[in-house]
């Protein structure tokens, strides 16, 4: 399903990594999960802002965290990962599948959870397109991704890094929407009363290696298409994080999340 | 000893969770999908493909699928 996606040949995400980082992550996972938890919740906050009660969502990429956070809410979900050790960790009903190619009926459910597992598809406005009719009619779409901003300080920090390393760069942390893309996508996949907004989310890494673990726990390293394949040049690290770094010498950095909320029409 | 039907090289096949039955299509197709329980292979005819339930879990991935003869 790699390269030839409905992305097409410029297709930004390497699939095939996307799915490796997050079979590897399954083992790894539990070291991030109470921060994967907390943003979940903070996502799932959200179902308390309607009246309305679900019975059946699908939860796409939820790590194992989204699935228990939903069934103490009394909701049932089946599970989806384009991983199949990382989808073994919910609860049953589980499925592998990729989410650019979904393979359920028009109509199964009545929520979908996306949390922070919508960023690494190529063809974003195909899978909402294909969310929504996998929606019944007047179902919720309900997903954080990482905006425009996340990581933006690292990005610039490894980017002068590197080319005082090695003269040029490459790209070490993946592209974000900025928030009126994301409002302007589930317009145009067809969601009713779309909104998009953003939560800050600010961390703080004495030892900022601590971050490059987490993000490989979660599944997180980079799987653009156009990443540098070589090992990375000694000593970038060290100085694109020093660069980064506060007077205290601490690395802080930002979680710009975006969440959005689209209805399937009635 | 007793006598035992079951061959240590071939795990059993645990059977797919009936609620996924009602839901699940061909990812290419998005057509119906007939649950072959004994191969534990969902098969998608209008794509030619037989995608493996391994474990009780749907693998619904083209590049994981059979492709069915003829």
């Amino acid at each position: 399903m790699t390269g030839a996606g409905p992305g097409g040949p410029a297709a930004p995400f390497d699939r095939a990594a996307v799915r490796r980082h997050r079979d590897r992550a399954a083992a790894r996972v539990d070291q991030v999960a109470d921060l994967l938890g907390e943003l979940a919740e903070r996502l799932l906050d959200r179902l308390d802002d309607t009246t309305q009660r679900f019975t059946a969502a699908l939860d796409l990429g939820g790590r194992g965290v989204v699935a228990p956070l939903l069934a103490a809410r009394g909701i049932g979900c089946v599970s989806c990962d384009l991983s199949a050790p990382m989808v073994a960790r919910n609860p049953r009903p589980v499925v592998v599948a990729d989410e650019e190619f979904l393979p359920f009926a028009p109509g199964s459910f009545d929520l979908v959870v996306a949390s922070l597992s919508l960023h690494w598809i190529n063809d974003l406005p195909g899978t909402l397109i294909q969310l929504r009719h996998a929606l019944r009619p007047g179902g919720l779409l309900l997903a954080s991704l990482p905006a425009l901003g996340t990581l933006g300080g690292l990005r610039m920090a490894l980017t002068r890094a590197e080319v005082a390393v090695s003269g040029g760069a490459a790209p070490r942390v993946a592209p974000f929407p900025d928030l009126s893309d994301c409002a302007a996508l589930l317009q145009r996949a067809g969601y009713a009363l779309p909104v998009a907004d953003v939560e800050d989310v600010g961390f703080s890494y004495a030892n900022p290696m601590t971050l490059v673990a987490e993000l490989r726990a979660a599944g997180e390293t980079n799987a653009l298409a156009e990443r540098d394949r070589r090992i990375p040049p000694r000593g970038l690290f060290a100085a694109g994080f020093a660069d980064a770094a506060g007077a205290d010498g601490r690395v802080s950095v930002r979680l710009r999340l975006a969440v959005l909320t689209g209805w399937a029409p009635g | 000893m007793s006598e035992t039907t079951a061959d240590p090289a071939v795990p059993p096949i645990v059977p797919l969770d009936p609620r996924l039955l009602e839901i699940l299509v061909c990812p290419l197709t998005k057509g119906p999908l007939e649950y072959d329980r004994a191969a534990g292979e969902l098969i998608s005819r209008k794509a030619g493909l037989a995608y493996p339930v391994r474990d009780g879990i749907p693998i619904m991935l083209a590049d994981e699928a059979r492709k069915l003869e003829e």
